[in-house]
Protein backbone atom coordinates (compact mmCIF):
# COMPACT_ATOMS: atom_id res chain seq x y z
CA UNK A 1 0.00 0.00 0.00
CA UNK A 2 2.97 2.57 0.99
CA UNK A 3 4.98 1.23 -1.95
CA UNK A 4 1.88 1.61 -4.26
CA UNK A 5 1.10 5.09 -2.94
CA UNK A 6 5.18 6.38 -3.45
CA UNK A 7 4.96 5.38 -6.78
CA UNK A 8 1.75 6.67 -8.00
CA UNK A 9 3.28 10.14 -6.09
CA UNK A 10 6.64 9.99 -8.02
CA UNK A 11 5.04 8.67 -11.13
CA UNK A 12 2.58 12.03 -10.70
CA UNK A 13 5.40 13.90 -10.00
CA UNK A 14 7.02 13.51 -13.04
CA UNK A 15 4.02 15.29 -15.01
CA UNK A 16 4.97 18.85 -13.10
CA UNK A 17 8.65 18.11 -13.40
CA UNK A 18 9.69 20.65 -15.65
CA UNK A 19 12.81 19.57 -17.13
CA UNK A 20 11.28 15.79 -17.58
CA UNK A 21 8.42 17.74 -19.86
CA UNK A 22 10.38 19.52 -21.80
CA UNK A 23 12.47 16.35 -22.38
CA UNK A 24 9.67 14.40 -23.48
CA UNK A 25 8.41 17.72 -25.50
CA UNK A 26 12.06 17.86 -27.14
CA UNK A 27 11.65 13.87 -28.27
CA UNK A 28 7.94 14.15 -30.10
CA UNK A 29 9.58 17.09 -31.80
CA UNK A 30 12.68 15.41 -32.72
CA UNK A 31 10.92 11.89 -33.71
CA UNK A 32 7.97 14.61 -35.73
CA UNK A 33 11.30 16.08 -37.16
CA UNK A 34 12.48 13.06 -38.64
CA UNK A 35 9.16 11.98 -39.91
CA UNK A 36 9.36 14.76 -42.47
CA UNK A 37 11.78 13.34 -44.17
CA UNK A 38 10.76 9.75 -44.38
CA UNK A 39 7.20 10.52 -45.61
CA UNK A 40 8.20 12.60 -48.22
CA UNK A 41 10.75 10.10 -49.60
CA UNK A 42 7.77 7.74 -49.34
CA UNK A 43 5.22 10.24 -50.94
CA UNK A 44 8.27 9.96 -54.21
CA UNK A 45 7.92 6.37 -54.60
CA UNK A 46 7.81 5.80 -58.18
CA UNK A 47 8.11 2.30 -59.78
CA UNK A 48 11.42 2.94 -60.65
CA UNK A 49 12.94 3.69 -57.70
CA UNK A 50 11.05 2.13 -55.29
CA UNK A 51 13.64 -0.29 -53.96
CA UNK A 52 16.13 2.40 -53.40
CA UNK A 53 13.34 4.88 -51.61
CA UNK A 54 12.75 1.20 -49.11
CA UNK A 55 16.53 0.84 -48.61
CA UNK A 56 16.32 4.76 -47.56
CA UNK A 57 13.11 4.44 -45.50
CA UNK A 58 14.17 1.48 -43.79
CA UNK A 59 17.33 3.28 -42.66
CA UNK A 60 14.95 6.39 -41.29
CA UNK A 61 13.14 4.12 -39.38
CA UNK A 62 16.03 2.52 -38.00
CA UNK A 63 17.38 5.82 -36.70
CA UNK A 64 14.47 6.97 -35.27
CA UNK A 65 13.47 3.70 -33.28
CA UNK A 66 16.97 3.99 -32.63
CA UNK A 67 16.92 7.44 -31.22
CA UNK A 68 13.73 6.94 -29.30
CA UNK A 69 15.10 3.87 -27.64
CA UNK A 70 18.43 5.78 -26.71
CA UNK A 71 16.54 8.50 -25.26
CA UNK A 72 14.52 6.15 -22.97
CA UNK A 73 17.74 5.03 -21.34
CA UNK A 74 18.15 8.57 -20.98
CA UNK A 75 14.54 9.73 -19.22
CA UNK A 76 15.07 6.92 -17.13
CA UNK A 77 18.25 7.31 -15.34
CA UNK A 78 17.43 11.09 -15.37
CA UNK A 79 14.05 10.49 -13.76
CA UNK A 80 15.55 8.14 -11.11
CA UNK A 81 18.15 10.14 -10.41
CA UNK A 82 15.88 13.57 -10.08
CA UNK A 83 13.37 11.54 -8.28
CA UNK A 84 15.15 10.96 -5.00
CA UNK A 85 17.33 14.16 -5.73
CA UNK A 86 14.52 16.62 -5.66
CA UNK A 87 12.87 15.39 -2.47
CA UNK A 88 15.93 15.91 -0.62
CA UNK A 89 16.72 19.17 -2.29
CA UNK A 90 13.07 20.27 -1.49
CA UNK A 91 13.28 18.85 1.68
CA UNK A 92 9.97 16.84 0.96
CA UNK A 93 11.35 14.05 1.76
CA UNK A 94 11.28 14.77 5.52
CA UNK A 95 8.33 14.98 6.01
CA UNK A 96 7.79 11.47 4.10
CA UNK A 97 9.82 9.86 5.89
CA UNK A 98 8.22 10.97 9.50
CA UNK A 99 5.81 8.41 8.27
CA UNK A 100 5.96 5.03 9.10
CA UNK A 101 8.02 4.45 5.80
CA UNK A 102 10.99 2.27 5.53
CA UNK A 103 13.73 3.34 3.76
CA UNK A 104 14.11 0.25 1.06
CA UNK A 105 10.24 1.08 0.85
CA UNK A 106 10.54 4.82 -0.41
CA UNK A 107 13.20 3.96 -2.48
CA UNK A 108 11.32 1.04 -4.03
CA UNK A 109 8.11 3.00 -4.36
CA UNK A 110 10.53 5.46 -6.19
CA UNK A 111 11.93 3.45 -8.62
CA UNK A 112 8.95 1.62 -9.29
CA UNK A 113 7.26 5.21 -10.13
CA UNK A 114 10.20 5.17 -12.79
CA UNK A 115 9.16 2.62 -13.97
CA UNK A 116 5.40 3.20 -14.40
CA UNK A 117 6.85 6.14 -16.67
CA UNK A 118 9.19 4.05 -18.69
CA UNK A 119 5.91 1.68 -18.78
CA UNK A 120 3.95 4.75 -20.95
CA UNK A 121 6.87 5.66 -22.76
CA UNK A 122 7.38 1.82 -24.22
CA UNK A 123 4.04 1.77 -24.86
CA UNK A 124 4.51 4.80 -26.73
CA UNK A 125 7.22 3.20 -28.92
CA UNK A 126 5.79 0.30 -29.43
CA UNK A 127 2.96 2.39 -31.04
CA UNK A 128 5.71 4.26 -32.73
CA UNK A 129 7.66 0.73 -34.09
CA UNK A 130 3.91 -0.43 -35.57
CA UNK A 131 3.68 3.14 -37.02
CA UNK A 132 7.14 3.22 -38.57
CA UNK A 133 6.45 -0.71 -39.80
CA UNK A 134 3.59 0.31 -41.40
CA UNK A 135 5.16 3.81 -43.19
CA UNK A 136 8.27 0.93 -44.12
CA UNK A 137 5.85 -0.91 -45.75
CA UNK A 138 7.04 -3.74 -43.63
CA UNK A 139 5.43 -5.94 -40.41
CA UNK A 140 6.70 -6.77 -37.38
CA UNK A 141 7.38 -10.18 -37.19
CA UNK A 142 8.56 -10.83 -33.52
CA UNK A 143 6.78 -11.69 -30.32
CA UNK A 144 5.07 -8.79 -29.74
CA UNK A 145 5.91 -9.27 -25.17
CA UNK A 146 9.80 -8.91 -26.83
CA UNK A 147 9.06 -5.43 -27.89
CA UNK A 148 7.50 -4.35 -24.03
CA UNK A 149 9.68 -6.52 -22.02
CA UNK A 150 13.31 -5.88 -23.41
CA UNK A 151 13.06 -1.92 -23.33
CA UNK A 152 11.23 -2.25 -19.91
CA UNK A 153 14.32 -4.21 -18.43
CA UNK A 154 16.68 -2.04 -20.21
CA UNK A 155 15.38 0.68 -18.91
CA UNK A 156 14.77 -0.98 -15.35
CA UNK A 157 18.95 -1.05 -15.56
CA UNK A 158 19.44 2.50 -16.30
CA UNK A 159 17.02 3.32 -13.73
CA UNK A 160 18.98 1.43 -11.04
CA UNK A 161 22.10 2.33 -11.71
CA UNK A 162 21.25 6.20 -11.60
CA UNK A 163 19.20 5.85 -8.20
CA UNK A 164 22.33 4.32 -7.37
CA UNK A 165 24.78 6.88 -7.86
CA UNK A 166 21.92 9.40 -6.83
CA UNK A 167 21.90 7.85 -3.50
CA UNK A 168 25.82 9.31 -2.88
CA UNK A 169 26.13 11.94 -5.53
CA UNK A 170 24.01 15.30 -7.32
CA UNK A 171 21.96 14.19 -10.18
CA UNK A 172 24.23 16.43 -12.64
CA UNK A 173 27.25 14.12 -11.36
CA UNK A 174 25.28 10.76 -11.59
CA UNK A 175 24.25 11.91 -15.35
CA UNK A 176 27.80 12.30 -16.11
CA UNK A 177 28.54 9.08 -14.62
CA UNK A 178 25.65 7.22 -16.32
CA UNK A 179 27.09 8.59 -19.42
CA UNK A 180 30.46 7.62 -18.94
CA UNK A 181 28.93 4.27 -18.09
CA UNK A 182 27.10 4.30 -21.37
CA UNK A 183 29.76 4.95 -23.03
CA UNK A 184 32.25 3.05 -21.50
CA UNK A 185 29.61 -0.31 -22.49
CA UNK A 186 29.15 1.11 -26.05
CA UNK A 187 32.80 0.45 -27.17
CA UNK A 188 33.48 -2.12 -25.40
CA UNK A 189 30.75 -4.20 -27.26
CA UNK A 190 31.56 -2.79 -30.95
CA UNK A 191 35.64 -3.48 -30.10
CA UNK A 192 36.34 -6.62 -32.14
CA UNK A 193 38.04 -8.74 -29.34
CA UNK A 194 39.66 -10.93 -32.28
CA UNK A 195 42.16 -7.96 -32.88
CA UNK A 196 43.46 -8.25 -29.03
CA UNK A 197 45.55 -10.71 -27.35
CA UNK A 198 44.21 -12.95 -24.87
CA UNK A 199 44.73 -11.13 -22.15
CA UNK A 200 42.78 -7.65 -23.08
CA UNK A 201 40.84 -9.88 -24.35
CA UNK A 202 39.55 -11.64 -21.11
CA UNK A 203 39.73 -7.92 -19.91
CA UNK A 204 37.26 -6.54 -22.21
CA UNK A 205 35.00 -9.08 -22.02
CA UNK A 206 35.32 -8.84 -18.05
CA UNK A 207 34.18 -4.92 -18.65
CA UNK A 208 31.43 -5.72 -20.96
CA UNK A 209 29.98 -8.18 -18.18
CA UNK A 210 30.62 -5.24 -15.58
CA UNK A 211 29.14 -2.30 -17.21
CA UNK A 212 25.75 -1.76 -18.09
CA UNK A 213 25.90 -3.60 -21.54
CA UNK A 214 22.18 -3.31 -22.34
CA UNK A 215 22.75 -3.73 -26.31
CA UNK A 216 22.11 -7.39 -25.43
CA UNK A 217 18.58 -6.15 -24.49
CA UNK A 218 18.07 -4.24 -27.45
CA UNK A 219 14.70 -4.96 -29.12
CA UNK A 220 16.17 -3.95 -32.36
CA UNK A 221 17.71 -7.15 -32.46
CA UNK A 222 13.89 -8.45 -33.15
CA UNK A 223 12.79 -5.86 -35.36
CA UNK A 224 12.96 -7.21 -38.91
CA UNK A 225 12.59 -3.16 -39.96
CA UNK A 226 15.80 -2.94 -38.85
CA UNK A 227 17.25 -5.57 -40.90
CA UNK A 228 18.30 -7.21 -37.31
CA UNK A 229 19.05 -10.22 -37.24
CA UNK A 230 16.30 -12.78 -38.20
CA UNK A 231 17.52 -15.89 -36.53
CA UNK A 232 14.85 -17.33 -34.55
CA UNK A 233 15.07 -16.67 -31.01
CA UNK A 234 14.67 -19.53 -28.64
CA UNK A 235 12.92 -19.19 -25.18
CA UNK A 236 16.15 -20.25 -23.34
CA UNK A 237 17.99 -17.19 -25.01
CA UNK A 238 15.27 -14.81 -24.29
CA UNK A 239 14.98 -16.29 -20.58
CA UNK A 240 18.75 -15.57 -20.09
CA UNK A 241 18.65 -12.36 -22.31
CA UNK A 242 15.85 -11.06 -19.68
CA UNK A 243 17.23 -13.11 -16.25
CA UNK A 244 20.56 -11.06 -17.02
CA UNK A 245 18.63 -7.62 -17.19
CA UNK A 246 16.94 -8.17 -14.21
CA UNK A 247 19.61 -9.38 -12.40
CA UNK A 248 21.93 -6.49 -12.84
CA UNK A 249 19.11 -3.91 -12.10
CA UNK A 250 18.16 -5.40 -8.59
CA UNK A 251 21.69 -5.49 -7.97
CA UNK A 252 22.18 -1.99 -8.29
CA UNK A 253 18.58 -1.16 -6.65
CA UNK A 254 19.60 -3.61 -3.86
CA UNK A 255 22.82 -1.03 -3.66
CA UNK A 256 20.86 2.00 -3.84
CA UNK A 257 19.19 0.74 -1.42
CA UNK A 258 22.01 -0.49 1.05
CA UNK A 259 23.70 3.20 0.50
CA UNK A 260 20.48 5.13 1.00
CA UNK A 261 19.44 3.17 4.40
CA UNK A 262 22.87 4.64 5.82
CA UNK A 263 22.72 8.38 4.31
CA UNK A 264 21.78 11.00 6.28
CA UNK A 265 18.26 12.62 5.46
CA UNK A 266 18.50 16.23 5.22
CA UNK A 267 17.40 18.99 3.05
CA UNK A 268 20.34 19.98 0.38
CA UNK B 1 5.75 -2.72 30.16
CA UNK B 2 5.92 0.92 28.16
CA UNK B 3 8.96 3.29 29.48
CA UNK B 4 7.37 6.24 31.30
CA UNK B 5 9.85 8.44 28.81
CA UNK B 6 8.88 8.97 25.46
CA UNK B 7 12.29 10.70 24.39
CA UNK B 8 15.48 9.53 25.90
CA UNK B 9 18.77 10.58 24.67
CA UNK B 10 22.20 9.45 26.72
CA UNK B 11 25.39 10.73 25.87
CA UNK B 12 24.58 11.10 22.54
CA UNK B 13 27.35 12.44 20.10
CA UNK B 14 27.42 13.54 16.66
CA UNK B 15 30.06 14.86 14.66
CA UNK B 16 29.25 16.27 10.91
CA UNK B 17 32.76 15.06 8.47
CA UNK B 18 33.65 16.97 5.18
CA UNK B 19 36.10 14.57 4.20
CA UNK B 20 36.86 17.20 1.04
CA UNK B 21 37.67 20.13 3.74
CA UNK B 22 39.09 17.43 6.13
CA UNK B 23 37.05 19.15 8.70
CA UNK B 24 34.91 18.18 11.28
CA UNK B 25 32.01 20.04 13.24
CA UNK B 26 30.92 18.86 16.80
CA UNK B 27 27.07 19.29 16.49
CA UNK B 28 26.46 17.02 19.77
CA UNK B 29 28.74 16.72 22.29
CA UNK B 30 27.33 13.87 24.86
CA UNK B 31 23.87 15.05 25.11
CA UNK B 32 21.67 13.29 27.56
CA UNK B 33 18.12 14.55 28.82
CA UNK B 34 14.47 12.71 29.03
CA UNK B 35 10.93 13.78 27.97
CA UNK B 36 8.61 11.93 29.57
CA UNK B 37 5.37 10.98 28.22
CA UNK B 38 2.50 13.54 28.33
CA UNK B 39 5.05 16.35 28.59
CA UNK B 40 5.04 19.35 26.48
CA UNK B 41 8.92 20.32 26.62
CA UNK B 42 10.64 23.11 25.38
CA UNK B 43 14.13 22.39 23.11
CA UNK B 44 15.58 25.92 23.26
CA UNK B 45 18.85 27.27 21.71
CA UNK B 46 20.25 30.03 19.15
CA UNK B 47 20.84 29.13 15.86
CA UNK B 48 23.42 26.31 15.30
CA UNK B 49 22.95 25.13 18.82
CA UNK B 50 21.95 21.73 17.64
CA UNK B 51 18.23 21.51 17.98
CA UNK B 52 17.60 20.41 13.97
CA UNK B 53 20.05 17.91 14.64
CA UNK B 54 18.56 16.49 17.55
CA UNK B 55 15.29 16.47 16.06
CA UNK B 56 16.92 14.99 13.16
CA UNK B 57 18.66 12.15 15.19
CA UNK B 58 15.22 11.40 17.24
CA UNK B 59 13.18 11.12 13.92
CA UNK B 60 16.02 8.84 12.50
CA UNK B 61 16.97 10.91 9.26
CA UNK B 62 20.66 10.79 11.02
CA UNK B 63 22.39 8.61 13.02
CA UNK B 64 24.24 9.02 15.87
CA UNK B 65 28.01 8.56 16.76
CA UNK B 66 27.86 7.46 20.00
CA UNK B 67 25.22 7.32 23.03
CA UNK B 68 22.02 5.76 23.11
CA UNK B 69 18.41 7.35 21.34
CA UNK B 70 14.91 5.77 22.22
CA UNK B 71 11.71 6.97 21.21
CA UNK B 72 8.13 5.77 22.44
CA UNK B 73 10.91 2.84 23.16
CA UNK B 74 12.21 1.87 19.93
CA UNK B 75 14.53 3.14 18.05
CA UNK B 76 14.75 6.08 16.28
CA UNK B 77 13.16 5.55 12.59
CA UNK B 78 11.48 2.33 13.59
CA UNK B 79 8.35 2.49 11.76
CA UNK B 80 6.66 1.32 15.02
CA UNK B 81 7.61 4.69 16.30
CA UNK B 82 6.82 6.79 13.44
CA UNK B 83 3.59 5.46 13.50
CA UNK B 84 3.05 7.63 16.87
CA UNK B 85 5.05 10.40 15.86
CA UNK B 86 3.72 13.60 14.31
CA UNK B 87 6.29 16.08 12.91
CA UNK B 88 6.38 19.24 11.87
CA UNK B 89 9.89 20.26 10.23
CA UNK B 90 11.68 23.79 10.05
CA UNK B 91 10.58 24.97 6.73
CA UNK B 92 8.38 22.52 5.96
CA UNK B 93 8.00 21.41 2.14
CA UNK B 94 5.10 20.06 0.28
CA UNK B 95 4.60 18.99 -3.41
CA UNK B 96 3.45 22.17 -4.69
CA UNK B 97 1.53 20.79 -7.11
CA UNK B 98 -1.06 18.82 -5.26
CA UNK B 99 -3.51 20.75 -3.50
CA UNK B 100 -3.79 20.65 0.57
CA UNK B 101 -6.45 17.46 -0.02
CA UNK B 102 -4.57 15.89 -1.99
CA UNK B 103 -1.56 16.12 0.24
CA UNK B 104 -3.24 15.06 3.28
CA UNK B 105 -4.73 11.98 1.62
CA UNK B 106 -1.18 11.26 0.29
CA UNK B 107 0.42 11.40 4.08
CA UNK B 108 -3.33 9.92 5.53
CA UNK B 109 -2.05 6.83 3.57
CA UNK B 110 1.55 6.18 4.12
CA UNK B 111 0.57 6.97 7.96
CA UNK B 112 -1.43 3.37 7.23
CA UNK B 113 -4.65 5.08 7.97
CA UNK B 114 -7.96 3.16 6.67
CA UNK B 115 -9.03 4.80 3.19
CA UNK B 116 -12.79 4.88 4.07
CA UNK B 117 -11.92 7.42 7.01
CA UNK B 118 -9.64 9.69 5.43
CA UNK B 119 -12.38 11.96 4.09
CA UNK B 120 -14.12 13.03 7.03
CA UNK B 121 -9.95 12.83 9.11
CA UNK B 122 -9.08 15.52 6.30
CA UNK B 123 -12.07 17.72 6.44
CA UNK B 124 -11.92 17.86 10.67
CA UNK B 125 -7.75 18.97 9.92
CA UNK B 126 -8.46 21.69 7.53
CA UNK B 127 -11.21 22.94 9.68
CA UNK B 128 -9.10 23.02 12.94
CA UNK B 129 -6.18 24.73 11.24
CA UNK B 130 -8.46 27.32 9.61
CA UNK B 131 -7.98 25.86 5.81
CA UNK B 132 -11.68 24.96 5.02
CA UNK B 133 -12.05 26.98 1.43
CA UNK B 134 -8.75 26.19 0.31
CA UNK B 135 -8.65 22.08 -0.24
CA UNK B 136 -8.71 22.86 -4.22
CA UNK B 137 -6.07 25.14 -4.07
CA UNK B 138 -2.61 23.81 -4.62
CA UNK B 139 -0.19 24.72 -2.12
CA UNK B 140 2.18 26.08 -4.13
CA UNK B 141 -0.16 29.14 -4.23
CA UNK B 142 -0.25 29.03 -0.78
CA UNK B 143 1.37 32.35 2.11
CA UNK B 144 3.94 30.79 4.37
CA UNK B 145 1.09 30.92 6.84
CA UNK B 146 -1.13 28.86 5.26
CA UNK B 147 1.50 26.65 4.62
CA UNK B 148 2.40 26.38 8.01
CA UNK B 149 -0.88 25.69 9.39
CA UNK B 150 -0.84 22.78 6.58
CA UNK B 151 1.79 21.35 8.01
CA UNK B 152 0.38 21.42 11.45
CA UNK B 153 -2.64 19.57 10.24
CA UNK B 154 -0.17 16.92 8.64
CA UNK B 155 1.63 16.48 11.57
CA UNK B 156 -2.30 15.70 13.31
CA UNK B 157 -2.94 13.36 10.68
CA UNK B 158 -2.36 10.08 12.60
CA UNK B 159 -3.46 11.18 15.77
CA UNK B 160 0.18 11.01 17.18
CA UNK B 161 1.33 10.04 20.94
CA UNK B 162 4.34 12.24 20.49
CA UNK B 163 3.99 15.69 18.80
CA UNK B 164 7.85 16.72 17.65
CA UNK B 165 7.14 20.33 16.30
CA UNK B 166 10.07 22.98 14.92
CA UNK B 167 9.16 25.91 14.69
CA UNK B 168 5.69 25.64 14.48
CA UNK B 169 4.60 29.52 14.86
CA UNK B 170 6.89 30.32 12.37
CA UNK B 171 5.81 32.60 9.68
CA UNK B 172 2.13 32.91 11.64
CA UNK B 173 0.53 36.26 12.09
CA UNK B 174 -0.41 37.10 15.79
CA UNK B 175 -3.61 35.70 15.57
CA UNK B 176 -2.22 32.17 13.87
CA UNK B 177 0.59 32.49 16.62
CA UNK B 178 -2.38 32.23 19.35
CA UNK B 179 -4.60 29.92 17.47
CA UNK B 180 -1.54 27.35 17.47
CA UNK B 181 -0.96 27.92 21.32
CA UNK B 182 -4.27 26.92 21.74
CA UNK B 183 -3.91 24.08 19.88
CA UNK B 184 -1.03 22.61 21.80
CA UNK B 185 -3.26 23.41 25.21
CA UNK B 186 -5.71 21.19 24.02
CA UNK B 187 -3.39 18.25 22.57
CA UNK B 188 -1.58 19.02 26.19
CA UNK B 189 -4.91 18.71 27.74
CA UNK B 190 -5.05 15.16 25.61
CA UNK B 191 -1.98 13.76 26.87
CA UNK B 192 0.00 14.17 24.29
CA UNK B 193 3.81 14.44 24.62
CA UNK B 194 4.78 17.49 22.72
CA UNK B 195 8.99 18.30 21.68
CA UNK B 196 9.15 21.66 20.98
CA UNK B 197 11.63 23.50 19.20
CA UNK B 198 10.54 27.77 19.27
CA UNK B 199 12.77 30.69 19.37
CA UNK B 200 9.23 32.63 20.78
CA UNK B 201 10.17 32.42 24.35
CA UNK B 202 6.83 33.79 26.03
CA UNK B 203 4.78 31.18 24.18
CA UNK B 204 7.19 28.57 25.32
CA UNK B 205 6.65 29.52 28.85
CA UNK B 206 2.86 29.68 28.70
CA UNK B 207 3.06 26.06 27.18
CA UNK B 208 6.00 24.22 28.31
CA UNK B 209 6.17 21.90 31.38
CA UNK B 210 9.77 21.57 30.77
CA UNK B 211 12.81 23.34 29.21
CA UNK B 212 15.93 22.58 27.89
CA UNK B 213 18.73 24.83 26.61
CA UNK B 214 21.14 23.87 24.07
CA UNK B 215 24.21 25.91 23.17
CA UNK B 216 27.20 24.76 20.91
CA UNK B 217 25.94 20.73 21.04
CA UNK B 218 26.23 20.90 24.46
CA UNK B 219 22.83 20.77 26.92
CA UNK B 220 23.35 23.95 29.44
CA UNK B 221 20.09 23.68 31.47
CA UNK B 222 17.39 21.07 31.50
CA UNK B 223 14.63 21.18 34.22
CA UNK B 224 10.65 21.83 35.23
CA UNK B 225 10.09 25.20 34.19
CA UNK B 226 8.89 26.61 37.54
CA UNK B 227 11.39 25.37 38.76
CA UNK B 228 14.10 26.91 36.75
CA UNK B 229 12.45 30.32 37.16
CA UNK B 230 11.96 30.31 40.77
CA UNK B 231 15.79 29.05 41.35
CA UNK B 232 16.91 32.62 40.69
CA UNK B 233 19.45 34.17 43.52
CA UNK B 234 16.91 37.49 44.37
CA UNK B 235 13.86 37.38 46.44
CA UNK B 236 11.43 39.62 46.78
CA UNK B 237 9.63 40.70 50.62
CA UNK B 238 6.50 42.46 50.94
CA UNK B 239 6.51 44.80 54.00
CA UNK B 240 3.98 47.27 55.33
CA UNK B 241 6.55 49.72 55.75
CA UNK B 242 10.45 50.06 55.41
CA UNK B 243 12.01 52.79 58.21
CA UNK B 244 14.19 55.18 56.67
CA UNK B 245 17.42 54.55 58.37
CA UNK B 246 17.50 50.99 56.92
CA UNK B 247 16.86 51.83 53.47
CA UNK B 248 21.16 52.78 52.57
CA UNK B 249 22.00 50.00 54.15
CA UNK B 250 19.90 47.43 52.22
CA UNK B 251 20.81 49.80 48.46
CA UNK B 252 24.32 48.66 50.10
CA UNK B 253 23.91 45.37 50.00
CA UNK B 254 22.33 45.60 46.09
CA UNK B 255 18.53 45.83 46.87
CA UNK B 256 15.94 47.69 45.05
CA UNK B 257 13.00 48.98 46.85
CA UNK B 258 9.91 49.73 45.18
CA UNK B 259 6.61 52.25 47.15
CA UNK B 260 3.00 52.05 46.86
CA UNK B 261 0.13 52.71 48.91
CA UNK B 262 0.06 48.92 50.03
CA UNK B 263 3.58 48.59 51.23
CA UNK B 264 6.88 47.83 50.15
CA UNK B 265 8.22 45.88 48.03
CA UNK B 266 12.03 44.91 48.22
CA UNK B 267 13.88 43.03 46.21
CA UNK B 268 17.43 41.50 47.34
CA UNK B 269 19.85 38.70 47.02
CA UNK B 270 18.55 35.74 48.85
CA UNK B 271 21.56 35.46 51.05
CA UNK B 272 20.51 38.27 52.60
CA UNK B 273 16.36 37.81 52.79
CA UNK B 274 16.41 36.30 56.49
CA UNK B 275 18.26 39.27 57.83
CA UNK B 276 16.27 41.21 55.98
CA UNK B 277 13.29 40.10 57.57
CA UNK B 278 14.35 39.48 60.70
CA UNK B 279 15.28 43.10 61.08
CA UNK B 280 12.05 44.27 59.45
CA UNK B 281 10.36 41.77 62.27
CA UNK B 282 12.47 42.92 65.03
CA UNK B 283 11.59 46.69 64.17
CA UNK B 284 7.98 45.51 64.40
CA UNK B 285 6.70 46.02 60.88
CA UNK B 286 5.03 43.25 59.01
CA UNK B 287 6.72 40.93 56.63
CA UNK B 288 3.46 40.49 54.07
CA UNK B 289 5.27 37.81 52.29
CA UNK B 290 9.15 36.72 51.02
CA UNK B 291 9.15 34.89 47.91
CA UNK B 292 11.52 34.11 45.34
CA UNK B 293 12.01 36.00 42.49
CA UNK B 294 10.44 34.33 39.15
CA UNK B 295 12.69 35.31 36.22
CA UNK B 296 10.86 35.23 33.34
CA UNK B 297 12.56 32.21 30.71
CA UNK B 298 13.61 35.17 27.99
CA UNK B 299 15.88 36.06 31.51
CA UNK B 300 16.79 32.77 32.01
CA UNK B 301 18.02 32.02 28.44
CA UNK B 302 19.92 35.22 28.28
CA UNK B 303 21.48 34.16 31.12
CA UNK B 304 22.05 30.47 30.22
CA UNK B 305 23.47 31.08 26.85
CA UNK B 306 25.06 34.44 27.51
CA UNK B 307 27.22 33.09 30.11
CA UNK B 308 28.22 30.20 27.50
CA UNK B 309 28.69 32.93 25.38
CA UNK B 310 31.13 34.67 27.83
CA UNK B 311 33.00 31.18 29.06
CA UNK B 312 33.57 30.49 25.14
CA UNK B 313 35.70 33.63 24.55
CA UNK B 314 37.67 32.30 27.06
CA UNK B 315 37.81 28.64 26.46
CA UNK B 316 37.28 27.80 23.48
CA UNK B 317 36.40 28.62 19.79
CA UNK B 318 32.92 27.77 19.17
CA UNK B 319 33.56 25.35 15.92
CA UNK B 320 36.07 22.31 16.49
CA UNK B 321 37.64 22.40 13.45
CA UNK B 322 39.78 19.83 13.32
CA UNK B 323 42.35 18.85 10.22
Amino acid sequence: MKIRTLAWSTFGSFFHNALIVVLLIVCVGVVLLMLTPLLGMKAMTTAQNASQVQVAVLGFVAAIMGFVSGFGSLLAAWAAADSLSSEMTSGTILAVMARPVKRWEFLLGKFLGVMLLMAAYVAMMFGLSWLLAWIGGERIRTAQWVLLAYPMVRYAIWAAVAMALATLLRPIIAMGIVALLALGATITASTNLDEHSVVVRYLLHGIYLVLPSTNLLSETRFLEITKASLKPTGWMEHGCTVAYGLDYAIVFLLVAMWSFHYRSLKRD
Amino acid sequence: MASPSAIEFRGVEKVYRSRLRRKEIAALNGVSFEVGRGEVCAFLGPNGAGKTTSISLLMGFLHADSGEIRVLDYEPGDVRAKAQIGFLPENFAFYKYLNAEKLLRFHHRLAGGRPDEAANRIGDLLHQVKLTGYETLKIGKYSRGMVQRLGIAQALLNNPQLLVLDEPTSGLDPAGRKEVRDLMFSLKAAGKTIFLSSHLLSEVEQICDKVMIIDRGRLLKSGRMEELLAAGDRAEIFANELPAEMEPELVGLGATIERSEHGVRIEIGTAHKRMVAEKLWAAGYDVVSLQPVRASLEELYMKVVGEKEAASKVIAPGVLGLS
